[in-house]
């Protein structure tokens, strides 16, 4: 195992030097490789068969024909080639998601020449798989490809394969590319307790009490997705319509989401609690803003306010993974 | 791959079925028809599967099926090893196999029990057409394997043949290459041989044998000369000599020799030395024969092969180590002058070249030992049974029915017949007067091609005539039927053949044409292509290491290598331009040119963009090493990066009037 890991880590470190991350990779001879697929060794173990009939029977048709499949064997060699050489990968877009999600990757693929192209498998490790093929004079195409997101921060991509045993399966060509772009993993929600910066002795007094209910603002409509608790019952037995109590809250201000509510919490803790609190606010219909050291984002509603915060908080001190 | 599950395509289905259709039909020559129907019947299920009007069977079904296959496989032949049994079998798994493709994998399965099924047919039949059919069998199943790993979305059902036609004919140089320096070793285990029906002549001789023999104009061997070729009555292709004889059949006797019956090649016992007394220069030339149903080979009298697993008999006639099934390519010195066991004859041996049936044939007796009494000297009184022949005997393909006597019979009351009645009496004749004698088969003469210049001897050159061995002159070659019809050893059989009737065996055989100028000329030149595809094909082995020394100019380890890797590379040339050669429309992205062409400019002044760095980056360095074209440089990237990856249509004239506006 130690064995193999080492020969990993040293093939790995060769494709870095020799495949380093591009932000568009063509397949070359500098990069792509050949070898003999399964099919091929079948192929080979054929050929060997019919080389000791041919031998047995001192049958030179047979040798002819088994020397046809040798030829056939090293000419598709050429074809497998040409079947992925000349070709430019990269990404197009990256989608963003929660760390378990499946992230939507968008590789654009395009040729300088009209080439048939087929069978050519793209696929990345633990992510899904993806067939495509150049056919009537197409020079670009779009494959979709799905990875998994993992931990909060820049989600960059692994070594894509491409690869194909076009035409006759017995060559197997393909490679490993590093493309640059990433895709944004968000913090996982985790649903917590904010709390005044009083707490911490540092605000006025007089707005110690906790999440304040009590200053009774005025009904609104019902939106989805606004707690249970809020709905105006009353007015909904009445038959008025579906609204939900709005409060004003003087302790926390709902509408301000704040690094410093989580006290005690380390980085991650906190941007968790903030997501939560992101995906709360959006629900909700309000404006609302987030404050992280050193950086302010305004009251706002609205999905790409949301997504913006999402994003900040998903690249707050992120680490490359 | 493991995330497809690799289905088999339509089109993948499509070229799988014709290739099993090319692969078993011409095996249908050869083996019973319920084999071949196998695959059929493995077809038709399949086709029901697809439409779903029947299920896939189960795996009791497909076993029992196994088991009725070899069953019947069994039944049929009453045997499990040999070539047509084997080929039964295998031809059985690759029908039965087509029930079970699911995957990508059953299919290569049966993909490549294709190829080897086609390879199959090549043990039956290996004339040129046999392997331009072949070929294209070859194609065909190299189609299928073509189809079944073309994308399901990919459109054109004809192109996995045409694909397969392209590799193919790109892969034929280097073939010829491979099939050229692919070592011949010789047979590493016996296999068994097809077992089919072959003309020629036989181990026994009937009156009738070779009259039947006479009705083909099939080639039994071909014949080159290196050098002059001897005069066509000088011909006579020794086969086989018949020495006991039953009053109805000769046979051959072999034994009689105390020191052994064959000199194999490269042998030199001391009998052999004794045997053989060799003057004057022999002449030596190449024989192709075609395949027959024993092991003799033919050569002219005063013979020694000098070609590995072959060998002289006592009786001198040549002989091969193993049943000739297939094309023989040997090589044969003949001295003209040499006497054969001229010394003496063994005891036993001389008893059985006298040998008679009792009773039979009391007139021919009488008068052999009448006309011995007259004629004491062995050659003149040979001389005389010959005069005898020629004043009251008639030359016919169609003699009458002889009697229970048969000998009296014909000498006394018909004298009518053709060489075997000649030979045949002839030396019962000799053997009654006490001169040992023997009948000897093979074929005389031949046919010279004009260009070509080699000898082809048909079936209807078979010819019987009689040895005599007469005390140091040896065995003596006696043709009572050149005494009968001249004509027929001076120019063939085809010349007393009236009509083409007697060539009915086959309707299409050229030969009865002859007359017709240009027809002959086509069955000349299709001859001469037959000749050349034995010679140089069939045959190559034994030309394998002369030919490469030649073609190389030596024969070492360095020449050989350079040679496979100097023709490899030559041969590869096509595949390599027509595949890598770039080809259809070039299309560069015009959005992709101009931003080239900017960051050209910009690398003339000292700003080269890196390896994958991004535009944005590119930019804000431009930027701060070409302030006054900040705005320029904006725009530029900002147009190439919204044009290049938000998707939408940007008009490349923009950024070319942006990039051309651009002066570091």
């Amino acid at each position: 195992m130690s064995v193999q890991k080492f020969f990993q880590r040293r093939f790995d470190t060769w494709l870095e030097k020799r495949l380093p991350r591009v932000e568009a990779a063509i397949l070359n001879s500098r990069s792509v490789f050949t070898f003999p697929s399964w099919g091929g060794f079948g192929f080979l173990a054929l050929m060997v068969l019919l080389w000791l009939l041919a031998t047995n029977y001192e049958n030179n048709i047979i040798f002819a024909v088994g020397a046809l499949l040798g030829a056939i064997v090293v000419v598709t060699i050429f074809h497998g080639y040409a079947n992925l050489a000349g070709l430019s990968v990269r990404v197009k877009s990256i989608g963003a998601g929660f760390p378990g999600d499946m992230l939507k990757v968008e590789l654009e693929l395009s040729q300088a020449v009209t080439r048939h192209r087929d069978d050519i498998l793209l696929s990345f490790p633990g992510g899904s798989s993806q067939q495509v093929a150049f056919q009537n004079g197409q020079q670009t195409i779009i494959a979709t490809l799905y990875v998994p997101a993992r931990s909060r921060g820049k989600r960059l991509l692994e070594r894509l394969t491409v690869e194909s045993v076009y035409p006759l399966g017995l060559i197997r060509v393909w490679t490993h590319i590093l493309l640059q772009g990433y895709g944004v993993v968000y913090p996982r929600p985790i649903e917590g307790n904010p709390q005044s910066a009083a707490d911490d002795g540092d605000r006025v007094e007089g707005e110690a009490t906790l999440v304040g209910c009590e200053d009774f603002e005025g009904l609104k409509s019902y939106r989805p997705g606004e707690s249970f608790s809020r709905i105006a019952w009353k007015q909904l037995a009445r038959g008025q319509g579906l609204y939900s109590k709005h409060f004003s809250d003087p302790v926390a201000d709902p509408q301000w989401l704040d690094w410093d509510h989580y006290p005690g919490l380390d980085r991650e803790a906190r941007l968790s609690r903030l997501c939560h609190g992101v995906l709360q606010s959006a629900r909700s219909g309000e404006p609302f803003g987030l404050r992280l050291p050193g950086r302010e984002f305004s009251l706002a509603v609205g999905n790409s306010h949301r997504d913006n915060l999402l994003a900040a908080l998903a690249l707050f001190e992120a680490r490359e993974v | 791959m493991g995330l497809i599950l690799w289905q088999v395509s339509r089109i993948g289905m499509l070229w799988l079925f014709l290739a099993v259709l090319a692969t078993v039909l011409p095996l249908l020559m050869h083996l019973p028809v319920w084999v071949i129907a196998i695959p059929f019947f493995g077809l038709l299920w399949r086709v029901g599967i697809y439409r779903g009007l029947w299920g896939s069977p189960g795996k009791i079904v497909r076993l029992l099926l196994v088991f009725a296959a070899v069953a019947a496989v069994g039944f049929s032949f009453s045997r499990l090893y040999g070539l047509e049994p084997m080929a039964a079998m295998l031809v059985s798994a690759y029908g039965l196999k087509l029930l079970e493709i699911r995957q990508r994998r059953d299919a290569l399965v049966v993909i490549y029990l294709g190829y080897f099924v086609a390879a199959i047919y090549a043990l039956f039949d290996q004339s040129l057409v046999a392997g331009a059919y072949l070929l294209l069998a070859f194609c065909l199943v190299t189609a299928s394997l073509a189809g079944i790993h073309q994308t399901e979305m990919v459109k054109g059902s004809g192109r996995p043949l045409v694909k397969a036609l392209v590799i193919t004919a790109q892969a034929i140089p280097l073939m010829v290459i491979f099939f050229l320096v692919m070592p011949r070793l010789g047979p590493f285990w016996s296999v068994p041989s097809p077992t089919t029906a072959v003309t020629g002549v036989k181990d026994h001789l009937s009156i009738g044998d070779i009259v039947q023999l006479g009705t083909s104009s099939k080639t039994a061997f071909r014949v080159t000369f290196e050098g002059e070729i001897p005069p066509r009555e000088a011909l006579y292709w020794r086969g086989l000599t018949f020495s006991a004889f039953d009053g109805k059949t000769w046979k051959p006797v072999s034994w009689g020799f105390k020191d052994g019956i064959v000199r194999w090649y490269g042998e030199n016992p001391a009998w052999w030395r004794q045997d053989l007394q060799f003057n004057g220069t022999p002449f030596t030339y190449e024989v192709i024969l075609e395949p027959q149903n024993g092991q003799w080979l033919f050569s002219l009298l005063g013979s020694q092969t000098v070609s590995p697993d072959t060998g002289m008999t006592r009786m001198q006639t040549p002989l091969s180590m193993y049943p000739v099934t297939r094309k023989l390519q040997y090589r044969v010195q003949t001295w003209p002058s040499a006497k054969f066991q001229a010394e003496d004859l063994t005891v036993s041996r001389k008893q059985i070249e006298l040998a008679l049936p009792d009773t039979v044939n009391p007139r021919t007796r009488t008068m052999a030992e009448q006309w011995v009494r007259e004629t004491p000297d062995a050659e003149q009184l040979i001389a005389r049974v010959l005069e005898f022949y020629g004043q009251n005997f008639a030359y016919t393909l169609q003699p009458p029915a002889l009697g229970e006597q048969a000998i009296d019979d014909f000498l006394f009351v018909s004298r009518q017949g053709f060489c075997e009645h000649f030979a045949s009496s002839f030396v019962f004749f000799m053997r009654a007067a006490g001169i040992p004698s023997r009948i000897v088969v093979g074929y005389q003469g031949g046919e010279i091609h004009p260009e070509e210049g080699y000898l082809t001897v048909r079936q209807y050159d078979a010819h019987a005539w009689a040895e005599v061995w007469i005390a140091d002159r040896g065995w003596i070659r006696v043709d009572p039927t050149a005494a009968v019809a001249p004509d027929r050893i001076a120019m063939g059989i085809i010349s007393l053949l009236t009509a083409p009737v007697v060539l009915a065996e086959s309707t299409v055989t050229l030969d009865k044409y002859r007359d017709i100028p240009w027809l002959n000329q086509l069955r000349l030149y299709l001859d001469s292509v037959d000749y050349a595809w034995g010679r140089w094909v069939l045959g190559y082995q034994t030309l394998q290491s002369d030919f490469l020394r030649g073609l190389m100019g030596g024969m070492d380890f360095k020449r050989a290598i350079l040679f496979v890797l100097a023709g490899s590379l030559l041969g590869l040339l096509p595949a390599m331009v027509f595949s890598l050669w770039p080809r259809g429309r070039r299309t560069i992205n015009l959005l992709d040119r101009y931003y080239l062409a900017f960051c050209r400019k910009t690398a003339r002044h000292g700003c080269v963009r890196a390896t994958g760095e991004t535009p944005r980056h590119f930019a804000d360095r431009c930027v701060q090493l070409f302030p006054a074209q900040r705005h320029n440089i904006e725009a530029i990237t900002a147009y190439y990066e919204q044009a290049r990856y938000s998707g939408s249509k940007a008009d490349p004239a923009v950024l070319k009037r942006l990039v051309r506006s651009f002066k570091p």
